[in-house]
């Protein structure tokens, strides 16, 4: 009998087991939140430890987020010089922005011109192209009751937003709220919401022993597994520079998210912005693009672990985004992003009058 | 045996290990599509999200299937979507073009033919829709009606979209000289 299309494939189908470890680990994460559900609602348990967007080394490490990958990057920048001198405490506080700082000044712009927010959703249509290939186009659609559709082309999303198909789950609505409250609010305390958006971090919000302990009973529970990836020693608590830099780490991240989540919002573009003039490796500078005057924000190697980095523009009128660049590094490919965003509302979409 | 059916409208009514029993008969199948797709570090921290998902939307469930494992599939490529989503470009590469690991090249094949990566790349050149439509029918075993249930899609949609995938694959020039190259292998022994 001749070999065909789906032999073929079939021969695709092999994949590392998951350890026994992982499915304990899973199951046990469904029992807190079976534990938890009863009359409170179920969407307040923190979720299992999930990367929503980490990058450079952090990811290299191949450890998942929150204290496992915080401890990847603890060690990589114990063995990287720091490039600025350490934090004094190993807190969330603002960094001090300047008051000339583009960033500020945009966000005090942005903040100031806004009028009601016409539509009742934002469309980000987010074109992404790896390593030169061919594009790869995403449609999402953020409610701003908080529901997300997302669809690969218009139609596709016209089915998600008829469905129902709501692939929120909270995370998505948190960083949002956070950097609506950073547009107006205490940037120190902005700061250390921002960088605990993800449950896995919630350690970052604590201090002294409450932290250490945090950390200690995380790290105690991801120490299988972090021994499995050839850690010799169980990592300590990343403290002074390190520290800081995972938690400006985790403001950029989780940041830029809240920008591509609610850019259609200007006071979340002005929290955004005030956010991120509070990272000290972000490099601002004047630029064009596409004829328009923009703002590139770099950032530098230093808040990966040392290594990869991030360019995100910006419009220099409205904060809009409308590029993210991730440069090529070894066998990994260079990543650019652009962004369309608009206001709309959920009747139009799903009439297709976009 | 009790259909997950019954254990999930159990569960509704309060009954904990009801549900627990659901996921003890289907956490092998599911953890293996995870890992088949995203790989097994990714796998690994997804397993507990889908389950928790699974739960939170148990409700939804329709009874008048008995088997809930295409159910599961569909809440775990729900979390798929959302991981895919949400990961930097870095990672997003190793999606399409490291479905699996593991295969032992059939010894066959030409040395010089690297027939692991014809065949990824030939299946990352599929639309997605088509693309998860194939790999659940060749991969979990689903039927086409299965695979266009945890799709949320009709069962003719399905039937069409394998069917466009599969004259996708055999009409690339690579994998077509592949197939003649095995075949004739074949003939030849």
């Amino acid at each position: 009998m001749n070999v065909d299309e789906m032999d073929l494939v079939s021969q695709l189908k092999d994949a590392d087991p998951l350890r026994p470890e992982a499915y304990q680990r899973a199951r046990a994460t469904l029992r807190a939140a079976m534990a938890e559900s009863g009359p409170a609602p179920v969407t307040e348990f923190p979720r299992a430890r999930w990367r929503r967007r980490t990058v450079g080394t952090w990811g290299k490490v191949g450890i998942g987020a929150g204290v496992a990958a915080a401890a990847a990057v603890a060690v990589v920048l114990a063995a990287t010089p720091a490039t600025r001198p350490a934090a004094p405490t190993g807190s969330a506080s603002a960094q001090a922005p300047g008051v000339t700082s583009p960033l500020m000044i945009l966000a005090a712009h942005i903040t100031a011109d806004s009028g009601p927010l016409p539509g009742n959703a934002s469309l980000i249509i987010k074109t992404q192209t790896i390593g030169g290939q061919r594009p790869d186009v995403v449609y999402s659609l953020y409610t701003d009751s908080g529901a997300l559709y997302a669809g690969d082309d218009k139609a596709t999303l016209m089915k998600a937003v008829a469905r129902h198909q709501n692939l929120a789950d909270g995370m998505d609505s948190r960083d949002v709220k956070v950097a609506l409250y950073a547009a107006a609010g205490n940037l120190t305390t902005a700061r250390k919401q921002m960088a605990i958006v993800s449950p896995g971090d919630f350690w970052l919000g604590l201090t002294g022993s409450a932290q250490r302990a945090a950390w200690d009973k995380e790290i105690a529970k991801e120490w299988p597994t972090l021994k499995a990836k050839g850690m010799k020693t169980p990592p300590k608590l990343p403290t002074g520079q390190a520290l800081q830099t995972i938690i400006n780490n985790r403001v950029w991240n989780n940041s830029v998210e809240a920008l591509s989540a609610g850019g259609g919002n200007p006071q979340v573009r002005a929290g955004v912005l005030r956010l991120l003039s509070t990272i000290p490796q972000v490099a601002v500078a004047k630029s064009t693009t596409g004829g328009q005057a923009t703002l590139t924000l770099k950032a530098g190697s230093a808040l990966f672990g040392g290594s990869g980095g991030e360019v995100l523009t910006i419009s220099a009128k409205t904060g809009m985004p409308i590029k993210d660049t991730e440069p090529a590094q070894g066998n990994v490919p260079s990543s650019v992003s652009t962004y369309k965003v608009t206001r709309v509302t959920l009747a139009t979409i799903a009439s297709g009058r976009f | 045996m009790t259909s997950d059916a019954e254990l999930i409208g159990r569960s509704l009514a309060g009954d904990g290990e009801a549900f627990m029993e659901v996921i003890s008969r289907h956490e092998g199948a599911v953890g293996a599509y995870l890992a088949r797709r995203a790989g097994r570090e990714a796998a690994e921290d997804l397993l507990g999200d889908v389950w928790v998902a699974a739960f939170e939307s148990r409700r939804t469930y329709d009874r008048s299937y008995a088997q809930a494992r295409p159910w599961l599939y569909g809440v775990a490529l729900n979390r798929l979507r959302h991981y895919w989503r949400s990961r930097p470009a870095e990672d997003l590469v190793p999606d399409v073009t490291s479905l699996a690991n593991g295969w032992d090249p059939w010894p066959a094949v030409d040395a010089r033919v690297d027939t692991h990566a014809v065949l990824r790349a030939a299946l990352a050149r599929l639309r997605s829709p088509e693309r998860e439509v194939l790999t659940l029918v060749a991969w979990e075993d689903l039927t086409v009606a299965d695979a266009a249930r945890v799709l949320a899609m009709p069962a003719g949609t399905a039937r069409r979209l394998l069917h466009q995938a599969r004259m996708a694959l055999r009409d690339a020039p690579e994998v077509a000289e592949l197939l003649t190259d095995l075949n004739s292998v074949k003939e030849s022994q």
